[in-house]
């Protein structure tokens, strides 16, 4: 009689950049704060890892209200970079963040070269992060962000500084609202980033058409959610076949399916955001849904699928 | 470890109040064990991915062990979907959240303040500490007020229901907050006063101003568009007084009303309407 040997469990782990993860999963700067707010829905160490809320030199009070609108499967989102500053990130919030065994990632800014190398020289030896990711591309903040993250110069000069600063991994998070996002993205590989993080949110706007004004107080916001995920995986595809640096896919992931679409574009992780809002425990069914796809497929190891779409 | 804050929740009940009003009964265990009045739930209305959020909703009472209860009228999509969700339907919930009333001691006399939809977390706390509370609730005519039944339910375990409409065809002629005012001015002895108000910014603005021209404590309960209602996405933030902002979600919904800077909640006038005389 023929014995039913049962399929071995499908090997999830990757090194990203120099940082080992668990699995490919990760959360979304913005999305996840600083991880305690999910603590009791989900065990954090079970994610590959966490991609902590924008952190600046100085604190940031954030945008007046209303800084979110609804939008056909989406959301556009003007909250201002609220956060409590670095100093306060590595004194309040990053100690929680060490105690569970995941890799965490510091998501950071700042308003002039000066203030980005500051953070990360501050973020550098800090025991307990696994790398930095840095927003080049957040389309809020009126001056800072948006500038150097459509400028090939400026990004460049930015990436290259922050280099400098920092030994640890350094991945670039790109804006994608710029004509051709691969351009940025040798920008960041020429200025030494050891990976690249796509896509930040879409610039967008909605109006109230009785008031005739705009529905957010800052006018124009973020887009995120399931509508841009075909624009997302697009530019993760265009960008992974332009530069070999590994790629963090992410925008509008909702299921294990849809992360599949990034990671055979060319992702090698992907980061869940907006999907956090609806259903906490999002991260965790982006995960299983991953694992169901290989099982489905019979592929045991994740690399094996990086950027195996076929074309032609 | 998986949290009981956020699971199915079976409809029980759905029916029209009266008034535009919806009454919407809803198992959840969790959130009928250890919900307190001020506290909220987020509600998700499809299962696909528009809309895409939940929507908070004022818990207005808790029925039994295992049930709470809403009251709602439509206001968009999310709201208007809602209605056409039967008994046995299941949706998504995510409750209690937020900070609830500060709970008022035997002594207290609470001065409950409601404005439009804003009754059912006064409602809730009517019916836990309520005996001793006069309720203060005003529209612009008889069918803008709460439904008949939350009204009667109000009448049933508080000292005293004040009624006021703007045209008079229900109670007194005039603005809730006149008609707190002209209550207050009367009380000799205000010091055991603590007023709890619901409803739009511009009436829990000025009854902020009015609690503190005669230095009673004011909690308001601060309505804001909300996405993840956990306090992760910094969303709903509300302005307050000593600089920055705090989430109505998590900080709130429940604030001390000296705590908020009102001059950001102005509601802005509408430009190609003209103000009436």
């Amino acid at each position: 009689m023929k014995r039913i040997i049962p399929a071995s469990k499908p090997t999830l782990s990757i090194d990203f950049a120099g940082i080992k993860l668990k699995n490919p999963v990760l959360t979304a700067s913005g999305t996840f704060g600083y991880g305690e707010e999910f603590a009791e829905f989900i065990d954090l160490s079970r994610l590959g890892g966490v991609i902590v809320k924008g952190i600046s030199l100085k604190p940031i009070k954030g945008n007046p209200p209303p800084r979110i609108w609804e939008t056909p499967s989406g959301m556009l989102n003007a909250i201002g970079l609220e956060n409590p500053g670095v100093d306060v990130f590595l004194s309040e919030k990053l100690p929680y963040l060490r105690k569970c065994d995941t890799a965490v990632i510091v998501n950071m800014f700042g308003y002039s070269l000066e203030e980005y190398v500051g953070v990360a020289e501050r973020l550098d030896g800090a025991p307990g992060i696994s790398g930095i990711e840095v927003n080049i591309s957040c389309p809020n903040v009126k001056a800072g962000g948006m500038a150097f993250g459509t400028d090939l110069t400026a990004t460049f000069d930015l990436l290259s500084a922050v280099r400098k600063a920092t030994r640890l991994p350094l991945i670039a998070k790109l804006s994608p609202n710029v004509t051709d996002v691969t351009d940025f993205a040798k920008a960041a590989r020429d200025a030494g980033c050891d990976g690249l993080s796509l896509i930040n949110t879409l610039l967008g706007m909605a109006i109230d058409v009785r008031c005739r004004r705009p529905r957010l107080a800052n006018c124009t916001g973020g887009l995120s959610g399931p509508a841009i995920r075909p624009v997302a995986v697009r530019m993760v595809w265009q960008v992974a076949r332009a530069v070999p640096l590994p790629i963090i896919g992410m925008g509008g992931i909702v299921t294990g399916e849809d992360a599949m679409e990034f990671i055979l574009a060319g992702a090698s992780a992907v980061a869940v955001g907006t999907a956090n809002f609806i259903n906490p425990r999002a991260t965790l069914e982006v995960l299983s849904g991953i694992e169901r796809v290989m099982a489905e497929q019979g592929v045991g190891d994740i690399k094996s699928l990086i950027g195996k779409v076929s074309v032609g | 470890m998986p949290s009981s804050r956020f699971h199915k929740a079976t409809i029980l009940a759905h029916e029209s109040a009266g008034r535009g009003y919806y009454r919407l009964v809803l198992r959840a265990p969790e959130a009928a064990a250890t919900a307190l009045p001020g506290q909220f739930v987020m509600l998700r209305v499809s299962e696909n991915m528009d809309p895409l959020l939940a929507r908070p909703f004022g818990i207005s009472s808790v029925p039994s062990r295992s049930s709470i209860e809403i009251v709602y009228r439509v206001v968009g999509r999310g709201t208007a979907l809602l209605t056409g969700m039967g008994i046995g339907r299941a949706l998504n919930l995510l409750g209690p959240l937020g900070r609830g009333f500060p709970v008022p001691d035997k002594d207290t006399m609470p001065a409950l303040v409601s404005g439009g939809s804003g009754f059912p977390p006064l409602h809730f706390l009517s019916q836990r500490a309520g005996s001793r509370a006069h309720l203060f609730v005003g529209a612009k005519n008889k069918e803008c007020l709460p439904p008949a039944g939350i009204i009667k339910s109000f009448k049933e375990v508080t000292a005293k229901v004040h009624i006021a409409t703007e045209d008079g065809s229900v109670g007194v002629r005039g603005m809730t907050t006149d008609l707190l005012n002209a209550f207050l001015t009367r009380m000799e002895q205000k010091t055991h006063l603590v007023i709890y108000a619901c409803g739009p910014h511009a009436m829990l603005a000025a009854v902020g101003r009015i609690a503190a021209e005669h230095s009673i404590t004011c909690y308001v309960s601060i309505e804001e568009r909300m996405a993840c209602g956990l306090g992760a996405c910094m969303g709903c933030s509300v302005p307050m007084r000593a600089g920055g902002y705090k989430r109505a979600c998590k900080d709130g919904p429940v604030f001390d009303s000296r705590e908020i800077d009102w001059s950001e909640q102005v509601v802005l006038p509408i430009p190609h309407v003209k103000k009436k005389l």
